[in-house]
C-alpha cells in the first residue's frame, strides 16, 4: 500500500531536499560571513570561486528543492490540520509536483540564459 | 518523576508538555514562515538580480540596511532551527547505535551553534558603511 507507491516518494524527496538544504545552508551562513573580512577580504575570491558554472547549476537544484520542500511542507500541514488531506495525499503531491515546475520554468528561463552569459550584459 | 505512566491517558497527562510536540508544532509554523522568507530570499538575490554577479559590494550594500538585518535575522533563525531539528530526525531515524547517534548529534549542535553564533554577528556587528557614499550610491 506504501512502498514505492506516491506517499513515500514524497517522503524521500522531502527528506532528501530537507537535509540538502540544511547542508547548503551551513554553508551558505559561512561563506556570507566572510563579509566581516572587508572588501580587501577574502569575499570576492570566494564568490568568483562560486560564479563557476557548476556551483551555479547547482544553485538551480539548490533552488528546486526550496520550491519542492515548500510546497510539499504545505502538503503534510493540509494532512495534518485538514480532515480532507491524508484523503487526497496523493492528488495533493501531483499538485505539489504540478506547482513545482510551474514555478521551476520561469525560474529556468531567468537564470540559464545568465550562466551561458547570453543574459542582459553578461 | 516518582512513578512512571503506565497507561496512555497517564501518558497523554504526563507527557502534556512533551518537547517533542512543541517540535512538531514549530516545525509546522517555521515552515509556513519560511516558505514567505526563502522565496523572498531567492526571488531579491537570484531572480530580482543575477547571482553571478554577487560580490562584497552587493552584499555590503544589502546588510547596511535596517530592513535587510531584520528580515535576515528571522530568515537565519528560523531556517536553522528548522534545519537542525531535521537533521536530528534524519539523525535519529539513521543513525541506531546509541555512541555513534550521540556524538552526531553533538557535532551537529556544535556547528550549528558556531555558526548561528557567526550569522548573527555577520548581520549585527557591522553596519557595512565603511565605503561610505560608494555603497549609498547603488
Amino acid at each position: 500500500m506504501y512502498r514505492g507507491r506516491e506517499g513515500q516518494w514524497a517522503f524521500v524527496l522531502h527528506r532528501l531536499s530537507g537535509v540538502a538544504l540544511a547542508l547548503y545552508l551551513l554553508l551558505h551562513v559561512l561563506d556570507i560571513s566572510l563579509v566581516m573580512y572587508g572588501p580587501e577580504g577574502p569575499f570576492n575570491t570566494f564568490l568568483a570561486f562560486y560564479h563557476q558554472w557548476p556551483f551555479r547549476v547547482g544553485l538551480i537544484l539548490v533552488m528546486a528543492a526550496v520550491v519542492y520542500h515548500a510546497f510539499n511542507g504545505l502538503r503534510i500541514i493540509l494532512m495534518d490540520f485538514t480532515d480532507w488531506g491524508t484523503k487526497y495525499h496523493r492528488q495533493l503531491w501531483y499538485g505539489v509536483l504540478g506547482a513545482t515546475t510551474v514555478v521551476g520554468i520561469p525560474v529556468l528561463l531567468k537564470v540559464v540564459p545568465e550562466i551561458l552569459g547570453v543574459g542582459h550584459g553578461g | 518523576m516518582a512513578v512512571k505512566p503506565r497507561t496512555l491517558r497517564e501518558a497523554q497527562t504526563t507527557y502534556s508538555t512533551n518537547s517533542e510536540l512543541a517540535w512538531w508544532v514549530f516545525m509546522r509554523v517555521s515552515g509556513l514562515a519560511l516558505i514567505f522568507l526563502v522565496f523572498g530570499h531567492v526571488f531579491f538575490n537570484n531572480l530580482a538580480f543575477n547571482a553571478g554577479e554577487i560580490d562584497y559590494t552587493y552584499v555590503a550594500r544589502r546588510f547596511s540596511r535596517s530592513w535587510v538585518k531584520v528580515y535576515d535575522t528571522f530568515l537565519l533563525g528560523f531556517a536553522m532551527l528548522h534545519g537542525v531539528n531535521g537533521l536530528r530526525y534524519s539523525i535519529e531515524d539513521y543513525v541506531r547505535e546509541p555512541g555513534r547517534r550521540f556524538w552526531a548529534k553533538v557535532a551537529l549542535y556544535t556547528v550549528v551553534g558556531v555558526l548561528l553564533v557567526l550569522g548573527t554577528m555577520t548581520l549585527w556587528a557591522f553596519s557595512y558603511e565603511e565605503m561610505g557614499d560608494a555603497v549609498r550610491a547603488l
